[in-house]
């Protein structure tokens, strides 16, 4: 069990064993005023999140550049127009920006329509800003109604960080009663809870984050947990995308924890880091369709529109 | 090693044998409260999140219990059976055995007597059509039944059931009217995955969102839970779940688990149905008593 099989040898570059994929998302207050509409109007809650472009990117930065290591940030159109220097700094640096939304919005209680709106409007914006069409999108919330993958395909974007279901990369389907898109197979990066940084730290006293409040996690055991984590996925050869914020990870205590796990995830010589792009475009060049009973096929045909008030 | 308690049961099990372990995952999918009301065909992330374990960590699990020659049950609602014939196929052809634990996950207890007669006949069909078996166990999905079901699942030639919480050994559950019984295998919530590692937002789980518990000290509660049950006699099982212990990082949880258990002597590792079978052939006198 500790030999990968031959296919999964081959799965990577270069004889490489496993991808690692840095994530970021640069949402300052946008989600969360999102997520928790009480937070409007408290500066003392908002400044926790507005935190991370303040002082948090940089660590970050300075981190990645240490490490010599490339990540794929996700930014709101909003986010972007608020911080338009900050973004052109992180791109400048030879960072990945991705599309996540205009207002950084929850899909669920968007139309399609709405919600092709909300790509487009971010597209143009992060490509006036950077001066290059992010390739990459991630769902703030993480789902988007049946059509969606039709409106990422003909924006350009070639992959996604934002459903579930696999520890590899596999293909969005077009759903089954629409026409074939255009544009190149769109290519999904499948997310973990237990490779976030939020579920075990986002802490507010009132409004509560989380809603329950839990006491905010050991940082020496959720160091061990994704740890362990990277065993798994080094054992397996499989596809780990790591999903950070900012104003989470980014702090004066935390980045060492950060930098602890990065540098020994790096110090393996049998590990891609890439950016979301990059494997993107591997799993493309070696792939054309999802195995058999892959569960976004099963899902196509059932999967139905958000049910938004009108 | 201490001294048993007071009460420590003797004669629970074959000769040579101190304790019983009958390692059980229970192979939800994306089934439960979301796809009972729909809502789970508008929210692919919660579908996905679900879909992962009977589409890839039941294969880990598979090849752990292969390294280490542990037999297991699994309790498989139909509709993923369905969906994933190759993958359940996969665990009879590797030597474990397979259980009925609803077809989208009902809540038995809510469901009238037709209703849960036509969930199990479902069920039936579908284990006969795609495995060409009929189980002899049952799990109930969520964990509660109703009056009614014991007659239910009898009628329906359940020998077993792995459904209860209060107990730390089998015992016989009788359904008087009729002079039979059941065997029931008790689970315990420390020994469940989702008390301490599972997670999900939209819907939340814990419902506070509190945070997955640490990998190290949920191994050690997991062993103390073991060295006790070995110390005293008993038998335990687990309700694990693919999509939540058998994701890559926590296979390693599972393999120092087992290693830890193999170490030990008279250690009878079973599927439930054979500690069942023990049960009634060796206890038959209790369910008599029971009656």
């Amino acid at each position: 069990m500790n030999a990968p099989s031959a296919a999964a040898h081959a799965r990577w570059p270069e004889g490489r064993r496993m991808a690692l994929v840095v994530t970021i998302d640069l949402f300052d207050d946008a989600a969360i005023l999102v997520q928790e509409p009480r937070m409007q109007g408290r500066a003392k809650s908002l400044s926790v999140w507005q935190y991370g472009t303040k002082r948090c990117v940089d660590r970050l930065l300075a981190l990645f550049d240490e490490l010599g290591l490339r990540a794929s940030w996700f930014v709101p159109g909003t986010v972007a127009l608020g911080h338009a220097p900050l973004v052109r700094r992180i791109h400048a640096a030879g960072h990945e920006i991705g599309n996540a939304s205009f207002g950084c919005e929850n899909f669920d209680l968007l139309h399609l329509e709405q919600q092709h709106r909300s790509l487009l409007a971010a597209q143009e914006t992060l490509a006036g800003i950077t001066g290059e069409a992010p390739l990459g999108f991630r769902s703030p919330f993480g789902n988007w109604a049946p059509g969606f993958t039709r409106s990422l395909r003909e924006a350009g974007i070639a992959w996604s960080s934002s459903w579930r279901g696999d520890d590899l990369p596999y293909f969005h389907p077009v759903h089954p009663l629409l026409p074939p898109a255009a544009g190149a197979p769109l290519v999904e990066l499948p997310l973990h809870y237990e490779l976030e940084d939020e579920p075990y730290f986002s802490f507010n006293l009132f409004p509560p984050v989380p809603v329950g409040q839990p006491r905010i996690a050991s940082y020496r055991e959720v160091l061990g947990n994704w740890r362990q984590d990277f065993a798994g996925f080094h054992r397996f050869g499989l596809c780990l995308p790591l999903r950070l914020h900012p104003e989470i990870v980014g702090t004066a205590g935390r980045i060492d924890m950060l930098r602890e796990f990065l540098s020994d995830v790096l110090s393996h010589a049998d590990v891609w880091p890439a950016t979301g792009r990059e494997v993107a475009a591997w799993w493309r060049s070696r792939h054309a369709a999802n195995e058999p009973g892959h569960p976004v096929d099963v899902l196509a045909p059932l999967h139905q529109p958000p049910a938004v008030a009108p | 090693m201490q001294t048993t308690t007071g009460d420590a049961p003797q004669g629970l099990w074959p000769k040579g044998i101190r304790s019983s372990v009958a390692l059980a995952f229970d192979v939800d999918g994306p089934t439960g409260g979301a796809m009972l009301d729909g809502s789970i065909w508008r929210n692919p992330s919660f579908f996905t999140l679900g879909a992962y374990g009977p589409w890839r960590a039941v294969g880990y699990l598979l090849d752990l219990l292969a390294d280490h020659r542990m037999p297991a049950t699994f309790f498989v609602p139909t509709w993923v059976l369905e969906t994933w014939p190759k993958q359940m196929r996969a665990i009879v052809d590797r030597g474990h055995e397979i259980g009925y634990h609803g077809h989208r996950h009902e809540a038995f207890w809510q469901l009238t007597r037709e209703r849960q007669q036509e969930v199990m006949a479902q069920s039936l069909a579908l284990f006969r059509r795609h495995l060409g078996l009929v189980p002899t166990g049952f799990r109930t999905p969520s964990g509660d039944w109703g009056d009614d079901t014991i007659e239910i699942l009898l009628d329906a030639g359940v020998r077993y059931s792995s459904s209860m919480r209060g107990d730390d050994r089998p015992y016989f559950i009788a359904h008087a009217a009729s002079g039979r019984s059941l065997v029931e295998i008790p689970g315990r919530w420390e020994l469940d995955d989702y008390a301490s590692l599972a997670y999900q937002r939209n819907p939340d789980y814990p419902a506070g969102l509190d945070r997955i518990a640490s990998y190290d000290t949920t191994f050690d509660n997991w062993r103390r839970e073991f060295d006790g049950s070995h110390r005293d006699g008993l038998c335990m099982t687990t309700l694990f779940h693919p999509k939540v212990s058998g994701k890559p990082g926590r296979i390693l949880l599972l393999e120092r688990l087992l290693e830890h258990m193999r170490a030990q002597e008279g250690v009878w590792f079973a599927r439930c149905g054979e500690i069942a079978d023990w049960w009634r052939e060796r206890h038959a006198a209790d369910a008599e008593a029971t009656r």
